[in-house]
């Protein structure tokens, strides 16, 4: 299991679009992820739940990669946060 | 285009125009080539710019009684002049009768001349009804038609991916079938219409026990002859890597005839209980229509909130 704390980069924070996106690159994946955010723990491969934690701008979340892919997991995963889900 | 003459149009009896034969029988292979009618008025008074001959020409009793004021020699210009664009018919409403110069310049001339009891509004809206059904475009495609809550759905997908199986459960929870396996598409007034190919009866084949009848089995009220198509369902199996509708902010389009309808991509895989998820995507395609959207609506609450967290 990966463990990786990180901050919502974008400014608009975690809302319809990038939560969409996060889901649906973790779908790929065969690994389990969770995210944790404020003693709120979800299921990164749920929409609902993603939506749910309505994640601002600047805001940590950590997120927890666990299965036989999980480095290719997160790695995607940070790369989304780090160009800001292809926003500002 | 389909072949329609004179003949055709008098053979119809369905929702009666009270249609007879004024003119020669040798003019009842004419043909009409257009769904389309026109009032003659301007023409007669001989404004021919623009005149639509090729269409359906209806008579009044305004331009009857024009014609009865004419002198012969007038009316005999006139009217050769109208009938020399070789239009397809001249039909007279309420039963008057044309001076008899009119009707046998036309067998001359080989035009054919009806005439219905009707009133002209009556008749006007009854022939343009049943001519543009006629000659509507249409096409036959594999699907089954449903009625889910007053809107037509449209259940298409690969054979024995279970549509008829579906459209069966629907009927059981209360919802109407229109035709199992093959569907005849129409456009009336822009909108699409569905209906049986044949008029068989709503007969359905499920597999493992053969042909059932829907009408027999569940009564009248559960079958329909035709119906809108107002959305479509595509049901297919199950796949791991297809871009499913997640948060359905984004309308997917399918066109048939020229008119685009909604279309849902639905993975079906066994133990799905389908039909409900239908009739929920039928409700929520409802609510839409009527304005209230859930997607967008729960995207501007996240909206919101995430908003508010960034300000504290």
């Amino acid at each position: 299991m990966i463990t990786k704390d990180v901050s919502v980069s974008n400014k608009l924070g975690l809302h319809t679009r990038p939560s969409a996106l996060l889901v649906k690159t973790a779908t790929k994946y065969r690994s389990e992820l969770m995210i944790i955010k404020d003693g709120m723990e979800i299921n990164g491969k749920s929409i609902m739940g993603v939506m749910m934690l309505a994640a601002e701008f600047n805001s940590l979340i950590t997120l927890q990669a666990d299965g036989v892919d999980e480095e290719y997991l997160m790695n995607d995963l940070l790369e989304l946060f780090e160009t800001k889900f292809g926003e500002e | 285009m389909k072949n329609y003459t004179i003949r055709n149009l008098l053979e119809f009896k369905e929702d009666d125009l009270l249609l007879s034969l004024v003119s020669d029988e040798k003019t009842l292979d004419n043909p009409i080539n257009f769904a389309h009618l026109n009032r003659p008025g301007l023409a007669l008074a001989g404004f021919l710019d623009r005149f639509s001959y090729d269409r359906i020409q209806v008579l009044g009793e305004t331009e009857v009684i024009y014609l009865q004021s004419l002198s012969e020699d007038e009316l005999y210009e006139k009217i050769k002049d109208i009938y020399s664009y070789s239009i397809p018919c001249l039909i007279v409403s309420k039963g008057l009768t044309l001076p008899y110069i009119a009707v046998d310049l036309a067998n001359n001339m080989n035009i054919a001349i009806l005439s219905s009891r009707l009133s002209t509004i009556k008749l006007y809206n009854g022939l343009s009804r049943y001519l543009n059904n006629y000659f509507a475009s249409e096409k036959t495609i594999h699907g089954t038609l449903v009625d889910v809550f007053g809107a037509g759905v449209l259940l298409t997908g690969k054979s024995g991916i279970g549509k008829s199986e579906c459209a069966l459960d629907l009927v059981t929870r209360g919802h109407g079938i229109v035709t199992d396996d093959t569907v005849t598409i129409k456009v009336l007034d822009d909108a699409l219409v569905g209906m049986p190919p044949q008029k068989f009866g709503h007969f359905m084949e499920i597999r493992g026990v053969g042909i059932i009848n829907i009408e027999k089995m569940f009564g009248i009220q559960r079958v329909r002859f035709n119906h809108n198509i107002e959305l479509q369902i595509e049901l297919m199996p199950w796949k791991d890597n297809f871009d499913y509708e997640r948060l359905g902010l984004v309308s997917n389009w399918v066109e048939h005839l020229g008119v685009n309808i909604p279309v849902i991509n639905l993975p079906v895989s066994p133990g799905k209980n389908v039909s409900v998820i239908i009739e929920v995507a039928v409700m929520n395609y409802i609510l839409k229509k009527n304005g209230y959207h859930a997607a967008e609506d729960y995207a501007k609450i996240l909206q919101e909130e995430i908003k508010r967290k960034t300000k504290v």
